[in-house]
């Protein structure tokens, strides 16, 4: 099972912000972003939410305050991303930095506040997967 | 170069709390379709405020929504498919396979637009590669020694 969610992530995670790659080459400027994203938004929320309702199941007040949280981090983190690259920070510098800080943050906190303990060949795999997530940024 | 450097710093650690707020959320027992509506509603909210501040309307033609819809999806689902992953296995290693996922659309690129598949990207898909075997081998050896240790 742990497997199974690995691979839909690894395929439908990277391929959910190619839609901003796509937009600049059909001819849209960025002032469609915000629409744009607002209607992708909206369909990750129709896609897990009408099982939810044909099911009866009904979210609580903790995934909504949660809810919240994570989506202000959400924004927060892409808004920081294109204020640097405003500030005239290349995005050779912005992408890695970001994103390699972040992997960075997780492991810390993951040991330190969860407890968890990796077999030193998952260590390896977080290493060459960092670096890797690095030259995908410079590249 | 001061302020963007900052602005990467805030970026890092707004995503890092991502992460480690969904463990949280993990944790709490929190119901991961329920979060992931809770997540999507609020952005939605957000960007549909945005799109009527910034442009004043809100205007898309049918291949964008089209487009933002199949995205979307994907999105929602890896997500949910993320929440769901660390109460199995290390927020750490859903954390990196979310990051790790930028190499598809790299792919996609290649073979979509023709993109040169430079000698960076050659590397980092090689030690993409290594890095997902290693994280499965290994994550397959801790289950082994979680059981081994349940039945000594």
């Amino acid at each position: 099972m742990w497997l199974f969610l690995m691979l839909i992530i690894l395929l439908t995670n990277g391929m959910s912000s190619f839609g901003l790659k796509v937009l600049p080459t059909w001819g849209f400027s960025s002032s469609i972003t915000y629409a744009y994203l607002t209607v992708w938004y909206a369909a990750g929320l129709v896609c897990i939410g009408a099982p939810m309702l044909f099911k009866g199941l009904k979210g609580g007040l903790k995934e909504m305050w949660l809810g919240a949280v994570l989506a202000a981090l959400s924004i927060g983190g892409q808004l920081a991303m294109a204020n640097a690259l405003q500030a005239g920070l290349p995005g050779n510098v912005v992408f890695p930095v970001t994103v390699g800080g972040s992997i960075l943050i997780v492991a810390v906190a993951g040991r330190l506040f969860f407890g968890e303990k990796m077999h030193p060949l998952s260590w390896v795999g977080v290493v060459a997967g960092c670096l890797a997530v690095v030259l995908l940024s410079v590249s | 170069m001061r302020d963007g450097m900052l602005m990467c710093i805030c970026g890092a650690v707004s995503f890092g709390l991502l992460a480690t707020v969904s463990k949280i959320a993990e944790r709490k027992k929190c119901d991961a379709s329920a979060l992931t509506v809770g997540v999507f509603a609020w952005a939605a909210l957000f960007m549909l405020g945005q799109s009527i501040r910034v442009a004043g309307k809100f205007q898309m033609t049918w291949p964008v929504i089209l487009l933002a819809v199949g995205l979307g999806v994907c999105a929602a689902v890896a997500y949910f498919a993320f929440q769901t992953s660390i109460a199995r296995g290390k927020v750490t290693i859903g954390w990196l396979m979310m990051n790790l996922s930028a190499g598809v659309p790299a792919i996609v690129s290649i073979w979509f637009y023709g993109e040169k598949l430079t000698v960076f990207r050659s590397a980092a898909f090689g030690l993409a590669f290594i890095s997902l075997l290693c994280l499965f081998q290994g994550h397959r050896l801790e289950a082994q020694a979680k059981s081994g240790g349940e039945v000594g």
